[in-house]
C-alpha cells in the first residue's frame, strides 16, 4: 500500500489530463481498474504491461469483435502482442470518449478496421470487417456471392480515387457524413 | 519531359479525369471558391469547441495528434521549454462545455429508460428486423397520443362536467337561438334509462353496443350538460362554459394531433433524407458506422449483429431485384406490365365490391335498429363485421395478386398499403354517409320538425358514439380471437404435425402493412368518434396497450423471421403519412357535424343551439370590445396576406440555405477526388526524379 505505482502522483494526473480527453475522475477509475487486472508482483512494477487476453477480460471490451484489433492498435509492444501499459489504456480510452474530437475517432477507427495494418482498407479487410459486423455464425454469414457485391459496392461509394482500395481520407468523409459515429463510437468503464 | 509523355503516364487513371497539371490548376480554383463559401472544414467540433481551440491552442493540438503517449510527453516537454506552460487544467469556458455535454448526455440516458418499451422495441429489431420494429414503434407513438389527449379531454371537459355536475341547473332553451317559435314536443323526448330489471345478459349486451346503463353515462355526449357556471363570489370572477370547453377541447385535441403527426413527419423525413437522400452510401455507412461500441454482453452483440446483417441483406437483395428487372427483354416487359394493368384492375373491382357490402350492411343495420336479443346485438355490429371481413380477405388476395406483379420489395410496400388504405378508409367514410343519411332527413318542416330523423333517433350524438364506439371494440375482440384461434393453432399444427401441406402453408410471417392499415384504421375511427364520445381515446389507449401485448406475444411466438425484409426509414414516414389522411377524414366529418347539422333537442350540451358552431360566436359577442377587435383584425385578410408573403420569403431564404450546402458538398467531393491524383503524381514524380538522378551521377562521374 502507499507505493507510487499503484497511485497516480499528482502532476502525471495532470499531465494525463492535458494529454488526452479524460476529466480527472475517468483517468481515477482508469487507474483502479487497471491495477485491478495486475498481479500482485506486477503491481511493485514501474510500467507495468498487461497482456491482451487479461485486458479482454474486462466486460466493457469482452463481447466487442474488434477486440483483439483495438489492442493491437494502442499497443506500443515490440512484440506486436497487443498488451496494453497503462498509457496505451488512457489512450485507449482517450480515444474512445465522449470529448473526443472527430478526426481523432475517425483515425482510430480506420486503423482498427486495417487489418493487415497497411495504411488502405482493401478486399481482405473490408471482408474480415464485414465479418465481424454480421458475426460468424450460420445464419447471419453473407454467402460469398452476396459479399463480392457487398465490397465491391463499398468500393464503389468511397473508393474516390478508384485505386481499390480506402485510403483515410476517403474514410474520413464517408464517416462524416454520419451523424452518430461520435456518439457510436464510445467506450465508458 | 512533355506534357504528352505526362497524359500518357496517367492514361491509366481512365479518360474522364483531367491530367495532372490540370487537377492542380483545378484545385487552386476550386479552393478559392470552396473557402469564400465554406469557412473551414467542420470536422464536427461545436462553437465551444472551436472557442476552445482558439483560446488554449497547445493543449488542443497536443490531445489531437495521433501518437502514443510517449510521444505526446516527449512533444510536450519540447513545448514546455519553448514557451512556460500558461494552462492548468483547462479554462473555465472548457469546464462548462464539458459539463454541458454530460449534462446532454446524462438527461438523453434518462429519458431512455423511461422511454415505454425500450427493451422490447430493441429485442423485435434485433431479432426480426427493422421493418417489423417500425410497426411497434408507431404503435408506442398512438399510445402516447391518445393517453395525452385523453388527459386533456378529462381536464378539461370531464373533470369539470363531474365537478359541476353536482349543480343542479335545469337545461333551459334560449328563444333567441331557435328558428321556429314552437318546438314539436317529440323532439325534447329522451328517455335512454333502462325500465326495469335488467336481465344479466343483457348487461353483457349493453357493455358490447354502448346501449342501456352506458348510454346516459359520461361515456356518450348525451349525458353532458350545457351548464354554464358563474360564480358570483366575492372577489373572485371565475366562470366556466362547459359546451364552449366542450367544442374548443375537440378542436384543440384535433389540432394537438396534427402537430404531434407533423413534428414527427419531420423528424423521420430528416433522417430518412441524410441517410436515404444519400442512397449512394449507404453500405459503406452501415459498414464503417454501423457498429455501436457501448453494446455490452454477448446477447446485444448478437442482436447488433443480426440487426446489420438484416440490413444489408435487404439492401443487397433490393439491388439485385433492380438488376434483374433491368435486364427483362422488351417481350417480357410488355407482358409484366400489361398483367400489372389487369391486376390493378382486379384490386379496383374487389374494393368497389366491398363499398357496396358496406354500404348495404350499414342501411339494413339501421332498418333492424329495433329487434332485441342476440339477433339484436348481430344486426347492430354488421356493418362492423361487413368492415373488418372487407378488410382481412382484400388485403389478403390484394397480397396474391402483388406476388404475381413482381414489384420490388419496397414497391411492393407501397402499393399493399395504398391498396389498403384505400380500402380501410374509404369503407369507414361509406359507413358513415349511410349513417348520415339516415340521421338526416330531406323533407320539409312538416315531416321533419327536428331537422333531424327525431323518430328513430332521439340523441342522434350519442348514436354515432355508439357505433365508433362498437367499431373499435370489435377491432380489438377479432385480434384477439384471430391471435387465439388462428395464429397459436397454426403454429402448433406446423410444429407438430409434418406434411407438405402444413410445410407449404408455414409458420406466420408478420405482415407489417396490413397491420399498421388496422393501426390507422382503428386510430381514425376514434378521431371521428371523439367528439360524440370523449372517453374514446381513453378506451383507445387501453386497447392499443393489449394490442401491443398481443402482437409482441404472437410475434415471438409464432412467427418467423420474414423472408423478404423492407426498408423501415421511408416506410416510417409512409405511416405517418397515411394517418394523415386518416385524421383528414376525421376532420371532415367533425367539421361537417359541428357546421351543418342541428344538434339533438332532448340532450347534449348543444340542445339550445341552432348549430354546435354557434356556441363561438355567441361566446364571443361577450369578449371586451378591445380582445373582439383583436381576434377580428386577426382572422381578418389585412393580416393574414402579410403573414403569407412573409412565410413565403421564409421559405425561399431556406430553399437557397439548402442548395448552397449541396453545392458546397459536391465542391468538396471533387476536391477530395483531385487531391487523390494529385498524390499520385507526386508519387509519379519522385520516382522519375530518382530515376533521373542516377543517371546525372554518373553522368557527371565520367
Amino acid at each position: 500500500m502507499g507505493t507510487t505505482a499503484s497511485q497516480l502522483a499528482k502532476d502525471s494526473l495532470s499531465e494525463y489530463q492535458e494529454l488526452t480527453f479524460l476529466t480527472k475522475q475517468e483517468i481515477l477509475l482508469a487507474h483502479r481498474r487497471f491495477t485491478e487486472l495486475l498481479d500482485r508482483d506486477e503491481r511493485n512494477h514501474p510500467n507495468p504491461r498487461v497482456p491482451m487476453e487479461v485486458i479482454l477480460t474486462l466486460p466493457e471490451l469482452k463481447s466487442n469483435p474488434f477486440k483483439t484489433r483495438i489492442c493491437q492498435v494502442f499497443s506500443t509492444s515490440e512484440d506486436k502482442d497487443g498488451s496494453l501499459t497503462f498509457e496505451d489504456f488512457l489512450d485507449l480510452l482517450s480515444a474512445f470518449s465522449d470529448s473526443a474530437t472527430l478526426e481523432i475517432k475517425s483515425h482510430y477507427a480506420f486503423r482498427i478496421f486495417d487489418f493487415d495494418d497497411d495504411g488502405t482498407l482493401d478486399y481482405g479487410d473490408l471482408e474480415k470487417l464485414v465479418n465481424c459486423l454480421t458475426g460468424e455464425t450460420e445464419d447471419t454469414r453473407l454467402t460469398s456471392e452476396e459479399m463480392r457485391q457487398l465490397i465491391s459496392n463499398i468500393l464503389d461509394e468511397s473508393d474516390i480515387d478508384k485505386d481499390g482500395t480506402v485510403n483515410l481520407s476517403e474514410f474520413q468523409h464517408v464517416i462524416s457524413r454520419s451523424p452518430d459515429f461520435v456518439s457510436s463510437f464510445k467506450i465508458v468503464l | 519531359m512533355t506534357i504528352e509523355q505526362q497524359r500518357q503516364g496517367f492514361a491509366f487513371t481512365g479518360s474522364g479525369f483531367p491530367t495532372d497539371q490540370e487537377s492542380l490548376r483545378f484545385r487552386w480554383a476550386s479552393s478559392r471558391m470552396s473557402a469564400q463559401i465554406y469557412h473551414e472544414p467542420n470536422s464536427g467540433t461545436s462553437p465551444a469547441q472551436e472557442e476552445e481551440q482558439s483560446g488554449s491552442e497547445p493543449t488542443r493540438e497536443l490531445r489531437n495528434m495521433v501518437f502514443p503517449m510517449a510521444l505526446k510527453k516527449a512533444v510536450r516537454q519540447v513545448q514546455q521549454m519553448q514557451a512556460p506552460a500558461q494552462f492548468s487544467g483547462g479554462s473555465w469556458k472548457q469546464k462548462k462545455t464539458i459539463f454541458v455535454r454530460k449534462f446532454k448526455s446524462n438527461v438523453r440516458e434518462f429519458l431512455y429508460f423511461f422511454s415505454l418499451w425500450g427493451k422490447t422495441l430493441q429485442k423485435i429489431g434485433g431479432n426480426f428486423g427493422g421493418g417489423v420494429q417500425s410497426y411497434f414503434i408507431f404503435l408506442r407513438f398512438l399510445v402516447v397520443l391518445n393517453f395525452v389527449s385523453f388527459l386533456l379531454i378529462a381536464g378539461f371537459v370531464l373533470i369539470p362536467s363531474i365537478v359541476f355536475g353536482s349543480v343542479d341547473i335545469k337545461p333551459e332553451i334560449s328563444e333567441a337561438n331557435v328558428l321556429s317559435a314552437q318546438i314539436h314536443a317529440d323532439c325534447l323526448k329522451y328517455d335512454p334509462n333502462p325500465q326495469g330489471l335488467v336481465v344479466f345478459y343483457e348487461f353483457l349486451l349493453d357493455l358490447l353496443s354502448g346501449t342501456g346503463f352506458m348510454e346516459y353515462s359520461y361515456m356518450f355526449y348525451g349525458y353532458y350538460n350545457n351548464t354554464v357556471v358563474v360564480t358570483s363570489l366575492v372577489g373572485s370572477d371565475f366562470s366556466y362554459n362547459i359546451p364552449l370547453a366542450y367544442l374548443l377541447t375537440a378542436v384543440f385535441y384535433f389540432a394537438f394531433c396534427l402537430i404531434c403527426i407533423i413534428a414527427r413527419m419531420g423528424k423521420v423525413a430528416r433522417v430518412a433524407v441524410t441517410t436515404g437522400g444519400s442512397d449512394v452510401r449507404s453500405y459503406s455507412m452501415i459498414v464503417f458506422t454501423g457498429w455501436d461500441y457501448g453494446c455490452l454482453g454477448s446477447k446485444a452483440t448478437k442482436l447488433k449483429q443480426r440487426n446489420i446483417y438484416y440490413r444489408l441483406q435487404v439492401d443487397l437483395e433490393e439491388e439485385r431485384l433492380k438488376k434483374h428487372a433491368a435486364s427483362l427483354t422488351l417481350c417480357n416487359k410488355v407482358t409484366l406490365y400489361s398483367l400489372r394493368v389487369l391486376m390493378f384492375f382486379v384490386a379496383i373491382g374487389l374494393i368497389v365490391a366491398t363499398f357496396v357490402a358496406i354500404a348495404y350492411a350499414t342501411t339494413f343495420s339501421q332498418e333492424n335498429n329495433n329487434v332485441q336479443g342476440f339477433l339484436g346485438l348481430f344486426y347492430t355490429y354488421l356493418p362492423s363485421i361487413v368492415i373488418t371481413t372487407g378488410n382481412f380477405l382484400v388485403p389478403l388476395l390484394c397480397d396474391q395478386i402483388a406476388l404475381l406483379e413482381k414489384y420490388p420489395p419496397s414497391a411492393t410496400v407501397v402499393v399493399a398499403l395504398l391498396r389498403a388504405v384505400v380500402l380501410r378508409l374509404v369503407s369507414l367514410g361509406i359507413l358513415l354517409y349511410t349513417l348520415w343519411n339516415q340521421i338526416e332527413c330531406h323533407g320539409s318542416t312538416d315531416t321533419c320538425p327536428c331537422h333531424y330523423n327525431h323518430n328513430n333517433y332521439q340523441c342522434w350524438e350519442t348514436s354515432v358514439g355508439q357505433e365508433m364506439y362498437k367499431l373499435t371494440l370489435f377491432d380489438l375482440l377479432v385480434s384477439i380471437a384471430l391471435l387465439v384461434l388462428v395464429e397459436f393453432p397454426r403454429r402448433m399444427v406446423v410444429d407438430h404435425w409434418s406434411c407438405k401441406l402444413t410445410q407449404w402453408v408455414g409458420r406466420q410471417e408478420f405482415v407489417v402493412p396490413s397491420n399498421v392499415l388496422g393501426l390507422v384504421y382503428g386510430q381514425t375511427v376514434v378521431w371521428t368518434g371523439a367528439l360524440f364520445c370523449p372517453l374514446l381515446p381513453l378506451i383507445n389507449t387501453v386497447k392499443f396497450v393489449i394490442l401491443f401485448y398481443c402482437k409482441k406475444i404472437t410475434l415471438f411466438y409464432n412467427c418467423r423471421p420474414a423472408l423478404r425484409t423492407f426498408r423501415s426509414t421511408t416506410s416510417a414516414f409512409f405511416f405517418l403519412a397515411v394517418l394523415l389522411f386518416g385524421w383528414i377524414l376525421a376532420l371532415v366529418v367533425m367539421i361537417y357535424s359541428v357546421a351543418e347539422i342541428h344538434p339533438s333537442f332532448a340532450c347534449g350540451p348543444f340542445r339550445s343551439f341552432l348549430r354546435m358552431w354557434k356556441i363561438v360566436p355567441d361566446s364571443l359577442a361577450i369578449l371586451p370590445k378591445g380582445t373582439r377587435d383583436f381576434l377580428f383584425f386577426i382572422g381578418s385578410q389585412a393580416f393574414s396576406v402579410p403573414l403569407f408573403a412573409v412565410s413565403c420569403v421564409f421559405m425561399c431564404y431556406f430553399i437557397a440555405l439548402a442548395s448552397i450546402y449541396g453545392k458546397s458538398v459536391a465542391i468538396l467531393r471533387a476536391q477530395l477526388k483531385l487531391a487523390g491524383q494529385d498524390k499520385q503524381f507526386l508519387v509519379k514524380q519522385i520516382e522519375k526524379m530518382k530515376l533521373l538522378s542516377p543517371q546525372d551521377n554518373e553522368g557527371k562521374q565520367d
